[in-house]
């Protein structure tokens, strides 16, 4: 692990003031660490731009503000491909990720974790080794999945992704634009299941559910948090081979930023993530995309009823 | 002085009217420059809120260009002219949008939302114009291409589009509501400028007709009056009711007409006054003249008489009686001529010397008188009864005089029989008219004005003697008493004398200390 401990950073930082103070001229002097800056300016979280991340974007950052740090919420910034390029680049902080998600289109591991817990300690090690940090990841799960109506799975005996395979002609999957090039979309299929009979519909957000339920489609690529999925009018085919690997949310964080506030942000923010169940996620989810409330309201409710805020 | 100078002078009216006249204009100037720098002002956010708009429109269009230069860059695979294109939009934004919140600097919320839309820009540039670039070099164009797909840009712009949609609408706003208000305001100047300066002629003209009316006209009054003064018509006034320097004019003008109109009348009846004196004192010397003419040739007749007898000596014994005879003709016509002598010096003197007034007893007066006449009254009988009479204002030994000349003639002109007279008074204003009466041989009234006049007989001298002077007297004393005497008489019927004199202050009647005298 390269990232100090708030004890040895003390130290270090007593040690060099010590060294500064005892003879050393003006000049040797460091300048103004990092640190301090670090934690005067604000904390920029950033989501992306569906639903689910807005919500856990307003989770973290109402749960901060109320610790008293000072934040700067940028939601809707795009796709994985965009948003972890935007931390990287030093434009955010921090922002919630899928880990199963980043294993495959960043970190670009094909290799399929064995369980979800070798999925995040691989993640973290991806993370760890550009400077920054996997905080604890959520006990709700939002992985990728591919879903069929009940009718759809019983006429063709459908059980797994596998069995995709055995269907006739091409079959159309309802996805968004991002499925098309991603590893845990068409490409992992292709590769993992050797399915080639796959093609795409692109389609945006919930359409994917009403293409499936018009007959446009017959499989949709869906979410495990979906509030659609609630009901019995879909079934979620098995990933007998681990495709979809880890659909655990993670906070991805610069090792500077723990720096600058040390155990005090890592606190707040797993006290946030370890109320994140299944349940109280698709429960979110619902208000915000059925009921049409404002995800900081859903988010501002939630942490209440917690005491988080 | 309280009144003088409460009272509105001219002065002040016209230096009221002149303050009012010059408070107004400068009211309406204040109001005209409030009004055309507002309207100026106004106009100067207008275009700036007008350069607001165009360059936020641009701004707009730009984020348009960089959008669809990143689009093409990532379908055409690598047109770098495009990816240049959407570059230089990029560079260019933070400039404009610095300039958008200068030109937004009076309204905090448009400046406030100016700087959101900056940091949205912002986000856009570092989330995903960046992103995306850096996607097609990295992940291949087919992974930008399905970025581009998602629509992941396209939610942020649309919201910037939002924001500047409502920075248009409120830019807009504000532009109408500043162009309302400067016409609002421009048609409030130009009313007041036009009721101003109406209100600045009506006052104008309203302080002309006030000139005119008030000033000019009674001036030109004044003027004609001293036009007429100066051509001798000295009755003429002008009218004096008001109560400022005009009105001080005329009342100046109105008291030098009045001593004017007095020295006139003063010279008048002086000049009348030296008429008649002139007429009496040829009428004095023709008298005079011719009535001591008659004992003087009576004197020297006999005095020639007696010079020619002597010179003869004829008839001695007769000789001596006939020269006594003579010599009492001459000192008969001797005391003739003392006796005009005398009352002609008491005539003069009547007319001149200042008068001693006092307040008199009239009753003492008469009193006097009749003790004076004792000799006649006794000789003739006369009975003299005697009034109430009153405390008058006179000179004593004079209206003494006056009453002993006016009892004297009573008894005298009797016409035989045994004289009765009485002498009364009785108020008349501020006069007092005393009455003489006799039951006498009375006059002609015809001669009722001449019996006045200095040395007028009626009567022969060898029926009622006396020079005819006493009446004369009389009314020079009277006259100089600033009272009048007149006679109401028929032959035959008596005579009553009356004369009036001025009554004493706080005049009051004494009761008769003479009742009766016989």
């Amino acid at each position: 692990m390269r990232r100090p401990t708030p004890l040895l950073a003390t130290l270090l930082v007593a040690t060099a003031v010590a060294l500064g103070g005892c003879g050393g001229s003006d000049d040797d002097d460091p300048p103004p660490d990092a640190t301090t800056t670090q934690s005067d300016s604000p904390i920029r979280i950033g989501s992306k731009n569906f639903p689910e991340q807005a919500i856990l974007g307003e989770l973290y950052g109402q749960a901060l503000r109320a610790k008293g740090f000072e934040v700067v919420l940028k939601p809707d910034i795009g796709s994985t491909e965009i948003i972890h390029r935007a931390l990287r680049r030093g434009a955010l902080d921090m922002y919630p990720e899928y880990i199963g998600v980043l294993l495959s289109e960043v970190a670009r591991e094909r290799e399929r974790p064995p369980s979800s817990g070798a999925a995040y300690d691989a993640a973290q090690r991806f993370e760890n080794e550009s400077d920054f940090t996997l905080l604890a990841q959520t006990p709700f799960t939002d992985s990728n999945a591919l879903a069929v109506k009940p009718s759809f799975a019983k006429r063709h005996r459908l059980r797994t992704i596998a069995d995709l395979a055995r269907l006739k002609g091409k079959v159309e999957v309802a996805a968004l634009a991002e499925f098309e090039t991603r590893f845990e979309g068409l490409d992992g299929l292709k590769e993992v299941y050797g399915l080639s009979n796959l093609d795409v519909l692109e389609v945006k957000g919930a359409e994917r559910y009403t293409a499936l339920d018009g007959g446009r489609t017959d499989v949709a690529s869906v979410f495990t948090t979906e509030s659609q999925l609630a009901s019995d009018n879909y079934v979620l085919l098995g990933d007998p081979e681990r495709l979809f690997a880890s659909g655990h949310v993670a906070p991805i964080v610069s090792d500077a930023l723990l720096e600058a506030h040390g155990d005090k942000l890592r606190t707040a923010v797993d006290a946030v993530t370890r109320t994140l169940t299944t349940p109280a996620m698709r429960e979110m989810n619902a208000a915000v995309v059925v009921q049409k409330r404002a995800p900081a309201a859903v988010a501002a409710q939630f942490l209440r009823a917690r005491g988080l805020l | 002085m309280l009144r003088r100078s409460l009272r509105t002078q001219i002065t002040t009216k016209v230096v009221a009217i002149s303050a009012a006249a010059a408070v107004l204009l400068g009211a309406v100037l204040v109001v005209l420059i409030v009004a055309v720098t507002g309207q100026r002002d106004a106009a100067r956010t207008a275009f700036r809120s007008q350069e607001a708009l165009g360059l936020a429109n641009q701004l707009e269009k730009s984020l348009l260009s960089i959008e669809s230069g990143l689009n093409r860059y990532v379908t055409t695979e690598g047109g770098m002219s495009y990816l240049r294109a959407a570059r230089r939009e990029l560079a260019a934004y933070p400039a404009r949008t610095k300039r958008l919140v200068a030109l937004v600097s009076d309204d905090p919320g448009q400046q406030q939302r100016v700087r959101e839309i900056a940091d949205k820009i912002d986000d856009y540039d570092q989330f995903w114009a960046q992103g995306l670039i850096e996607i097609a070099r990295e992940d291949g164009f087919a992974s930008a291409q399905s970025q581009v797909k998602t629509d992941g840009g396209r939610s942020q712009l649309d919201e910037i589009r939002r924001q500047f949609d409502t920075l248009f609408v409120r830019e807009s706003s504000v532009i109408r509501t500043r162009e309302r208000s400067a016409e609002r305001l421009s048609a409030r100047a130009i009313g007041f400028g036009v009721g101003g300066l109406g209100l600045v002629l009506a006052i104008a003209a309203g302080f002309t007709l006030y000139l005119r009316r008030s000033v000019l006209r009674p001036v030109r009054t004044v003027a004609d009056a001293t036009g007429r003064l100066a051509a001798g018509d000295l009755t003429t006034r002008v009218p004096a009711q008001r109560e400022d320097e005009l009105g001080e004019l005329a009342r100046g003008f109105n008291s030098m007409a009045d001593s004017l109109e007095r020295g006139r009348d003063e010279l008048e009846r002086s000049n009348a006054e030296l008429t008649r004196s002139n007429a009496e004192l040829e009428q004095f010397a023709s008298v005079t003249s011719h009535d001591l003419q008659a004992p003087l040739t009576t004197i020297s007749m006999y005095t020639e008489l007696l010079e020619r007898r002597r010179g003869n000596g004829a008839g001695a014994g007769k000789g001596a009686s006939g020269e006594l005879d003579l010599v009492d003709g001459i000192r008969d016509a001797t005391q003739q001529a003392r006796g005009l002598i005398r009352d002609l010096l008491e005539y003069s003197r009547a007319g001149r010397g200042n008068l001693v007034l006092e307040e008199v007893p009239a009753a003492l007066v008469v009193e006097q008188a009749l003790e004076l006449l004792a000799g006649a009254v006794d000789e003739s009988g006369a009975q003299v009864t005697v009034g109430e009479l009153p405390v008058v204002l006179a000179d004593r030994p004079n209206l003494c005089r006056v009453f002993q000349n006016l009892v004297g003639n009573a008894v005298k002109f009797s016409g035989g029989h045994t004289p009765h007279v009485s002498i009364e008074a009785e108020r008349e204003g501020e006069h007092w008219r005393f009455s003489v009466r006799d039951d006498g041989i009375g006059m002609d009234p015809e001669h009722a004005k001449r019996i006045f006049e200095p040395f007028q007989r009626l009567h022969g001298e060898e029926d009622y003697p006396g020079t005819g002077i006493g009446l004369a007297v009389c009314e020079r004393i009277v006259d100089q008493h600033g009272g009048r005497i007149w006679v109401t008489s028929s032959p035959g019927e008596g005579s009553v004398f009356h004369f009036t004199l001025p009554a004493a202050a706080g005049a009051r009647t004494e009761p008769p200390r003479v009742g009766a005298r016989a």
